[in-house]
């Protein structure tokens, strides 16, 4: 029996890095995020597909007196939260390995930028929203909406950020770990279904 | 050492009992992470929602038993249909098929002690019973929806509704989507992670197959929902337009939104019940199930077919014809898989050397009931026919005959069938059996008469029908059938609650059952099983060499993983043992959290937007606590 893990004994970094080298099949919290990501990607293909069955019920697409969605910006911003995922991706490297600050200095350098990502995100959801209004047509109701929802995932991964930097700050263990990895793959998708967003977004303009 | 041997046992079983004791009372209940605990909860919680439904199903047929009838009005008729609808799909068969049976059985058929992730378990039983009891507030402060269970727009605008009923239709299917979700997610993890080392997939019981394949259903469909309802409340709360044709928005996007969830929806409903057959049927015949992979490639065949035939329920919205031909195509290759099981079933009954206790007697009735119901739907596939029947009473004798025949028929016998396990006694047969053919005659009388004025034309939904067109006798026959059922339902009940006082003793294994939790004492210990159940095939309760071997283990300490809360963890497809798992113990955090939850929702329904903030911050804050304390042996 000594030969199966035990993967709550393993409270060191370095017992951590063994455990996660044992263990053959995903941790039961992978799997818990991955189900997660799935229920939350039908929310956004739903939400996308009603964006586009909405646009295909009209003619004009914005509606008379809504400028064409800018380009350059929103395109940018989503190309530096694409780019947070290689701080993501090599935190969870340096976990596996058993460097713990590592993995904490890469989360914060994600996070720091993740967060400047959602601040301008919030500036120009309000910028847009001095042009025009959700309450006045369908597209300024899906437009809107689906930018909020978008904002308010990468929201949530920020608080799962801060919640990790403040665990992984006392020490790595098996628990710790598997929270960086499932954090990370939250990340991975949230920097996915930005492109599929931000490309709904300015799909006017193109 | 013949005497060593059981002294040593039971010292591992005096231990284990220790490790996995739970507070006493009323905070034991609270703070249960015991998935028999959680799925009793919603038991008795889905049944007292089931008591409501009926309730208001009778309500219905009291106005509808005569021409002109006055006892509800047709305000109060809409609440009382819509809810009925609303109670008997959301609050009573998901919660009790996926929440009672899946909680309570799937682990211990999988030989696990627990789910995977057991406070997530309990959470979604809290977010459960608080949304039923948002929901029923709606109803008893006068504010129950009107606008029926699949709420079309423009309808369930504000313009058409005014005042908070749709509100809390909207917000409470959003409230219990989080409960369905979250157990989904817990089966799904609970079956590929959990499974007793060297219940391979190919080992592993039909029932857990029908689960899986909900639970992926479930994952994948509630999220259009949500999308569909998070976009009327925005329309109603906030005054966005997505319904609004003015403002260039759409009704029929509703429709196509609503049904994309509602269609695999049915398949949700029925595919626990397909897998209670899977259950009773080879106990009570004595042989295995004929055509086993088929059978659990159907169950999962049925569940992703499901999503790809949502447009059959709007033949008469207008589509434009190529898409009816294709979404009527789609409709009938369902019949294939539906076709495998119930061949299969009928199959191995007839092979068997079948027993017709109660249990096996629902079953049959299923079979029966699912026929009829099965062959009326395919008559819903030819479009022409459903552009004249739709909106009729034959709509509502086809899914009746599929939701009450097909899905509870099964839940009544499972409940008949598991009762000695949970409770320890054996109910009585004899009252067992009554129960099953008032409720079978019942069934029939209320809802095979319902095909013929469906055809005559009587629309649904209506609150009253003049006394000239015929229909007046069929209604009649109708009403007094609902009446026997509902007599027929509390005989089931009254069996069950007799018997749980003065039923005789059950034992282990009253039926001679295939499954793993026959296994087990009746009713079985917190821990499930002392030894973690040796398995080599899908049927391991008739494999009597493994279970020596879990005796002869328990007396030598093998498998019986007594140091904490723990439990083994397998690989995905093969069950390779892989690790030892500590499952959290009791924790006040699902409860909480589901209060604050529930501050969120109700101050949403009331537009306070600041106090609904202020419980925003208190879930964070709830869940910084909740994942404080790491999972380690104490």
């Amino acid at each position: 029996m000594s030969d199966v893990t035990r993967s709550m004994e393993a409270t060191t970094a370095d017992a951590t890095a063994r455990v996660v080298r044992q263990r053959r099949t995903f941790a039961s919290g992978w799997w818990g995020m991955a189900l997660l990501i799935a229920t939350e990607f039908t929310l956004f293909a739903s939400l996308i597909a009603s964006y586009f069955y909405l646009r295909f019920q009209n003619d004009q697409w914005p509606p008379a007196g809504i400028e064409d969605p800018s380009l350059a910006l929103p395109l940018a911003l989503t190309g530096i939260l694409v780019l947070t995922t290689v701080p993501m991706f090599g935190a969870v490297a340096a976990g596996r390995a058993g460097h713990r600050w590592r993995a904490w200095m890469l989360v914060a350098l994600a996070m720091v930028v993740q967060g400047a990502y959602l601040g301008l995100q919030i500036w120009l959801f309000a910028d847009d929203m001095n042009s025009f209004s959700p309450s006045a047509t369908a597209y300024g109701s899906i437009y809107f909406t689906l930018l909020g929802v978008h904002h308010v995932h990468v929201a949530v991964g920020l608080a799962l950020d801060l919640w990790l930097l403040g665990a992984l700050a006392f020490g790595l263990t098996n628990y710790r770990f598997l929270a960086l990895r499932v954090i990370a793959l939250y990340w991975y998708f949230v920097a996915f279904i930005g492109v599929a967003v931000v490309i709904t977004q300015i799909y006017p303009s193109l | 050492m013949a005497i060593a041997v059981p002294k040593a046992a039971d010292a591992r079983i005096d231990r284990l009992e220790r490790i996995w004791a739970e507070r006493p009372g009323v905070m034991g209940w609270l703070t249960t992470v015991d998935h028999k605990r959680i799925g009793l909860m919603f038991l008795f919680t889905s049944l007292a929602f089931f008591a409501a439904g009926g309730v208001e199903a009778l309500l219905i047929r009291t106005q509808l038993l005569q021409p002109n009838g006055t006892v509800l009005g047709p305000n109060g008729f809409n609440e009382a249909m819509t809810m009925h609808g609303v109670t008997m799909i959301f609050l009573f068969v998901v919660p009790i098929s996926i929440g009672a049976f899946g909680n309570y059985l799937v682990p211990m058929m999988i030989g696990a002690r627990d789910m995977a992730f057991p406070r997530l378990n309990a959470f979604s039983f809290w977010v459960f019973l608080a949304a039923g009891i948002f929901m029923y507030v709606g109803v008893f402060s006068g504010n129950a929806p009107t606008a029926g269970w699949f709420d079309y727009v423009p309808l369930a605008e504000n313009t058409y509704s005014p005042g908070p009923g749709i509100d809390f239709y909207a917000l409470g299917l959003i409230f219990t989507g989080v409960s369905s979700t979250a157990t989904a997610v817990n089966l799904i993890v609970t079956i590929f992670k959990l499974r007793a080392p060297g219940m391979s997939i190919n080992r592993m019981p039909l029932f857990c197959f029908a689960f899986l394949a909900v639970a992926f259903a479930l994952v994948f469909a509630l999220p259009a929902l949500t999308c569909a309802l998070v976009l009327l409340e925005f329309d109603r709360l906030l005054g966005f337009h997505f319904y609004d044709i003015a403002a260039g928005g759409d009704t029929i996007l509703w429709q196509n939104l609503f049904w994309i969830f509602g269609h695999p929806e049915v398949y949700i409903i029925i595919l626990p019940a397909f897998g209670i057959a899977t259950s009773i049927i080879p106990t009570f015949v004595r042989r295995r199930m004929v055509a086993f992979p088929m059978v659990a490639l159907a169950e999962i065949l049925v569940a992703f077919i499901g999503f790809g035939v949502w447009a059959h329920h709007m033949f008469a919205v207008g589509l434009s014809q190529v898409t009816n031909i294709y979404f009527a195509a789609a409709s009938l290759i369902i019949v294939i898989p539906s076709g495998i099981q119930l061949f299969a079933w009928i199959t191995t009954i007839v092979t068997g050397t079948p027993r017709f206790k109660t249990p096996l007697l629902w079953i049959v009735g299923f079979i029966v009931l699912f026929i009829i119901g099965g062959l009326s739907g395919i008559t819903f596939a030819a479009i022409p026919f459903d552009q004249q029947l739709t909106d009729t009473y034959y709509v509502v004798a086809h899914f009746h005959y599929v939701i009450f025949g097909a899905a509870v028929f099964p839940i009544l016998g499972g409940l008949y069938y598991w009762f000695p396990k949970v409770t320890g006694r054996m109910y009585f047969e004899r009252w067992g059996q009554a129960s099953f053919w008032v409720s079978f005659a019942g069934m029939n009388l209320t809802f095979f008469p319902m095909h013929i004025v469906g055809l005559l034309g009587m629309p649904r939904r209506q609150y009253t029908y003049p006394s000239d067109l015929g229909w007046t006798g069929y209604n009649i026959i109708e009403s007094i059938g609902a009446y026997l059922l509902a007599a027929g339902l509390l005989m089931v009940v009254a069996n069950l609650i007799v018997s749980s006082f003065r039923g005789e003793a059950a034992g282990r294994d009253p039926f001679g059952g295939a499954t793993l939790e026959w296994a087990t004492s009746s009713p079985p210990p917190a821990y499930n099983y002392a030894v973690i159940p040796k398995v080599s095939s899908p049927y391991p309760m008739w494999d009597a060499e493994d279970r020596d071997e879990d005796v002869a283990n328990l007396a030598s300490g093998r498998m019986v993983l007594e140091q904490g809360h723990e439990t083994p963890a397998s690989t995905a497809v093969d069950a390779d043992w892989d690790e030892i798992l500590d499952m959290p113990s009791s924790s006040p955090w699902p409860v909480v959290l589901a209060v604050a939850i529930s501050g969120i929702f109700a101050f949403v329904l009331l537009k306070q937007w600041i106090a609904a903030g202020v419980f925003v911050v208190a879930t964070l804050v709830v869940l910084a606590a909740w994942h404080g304390k790491e999972p380690q042996r104490a």
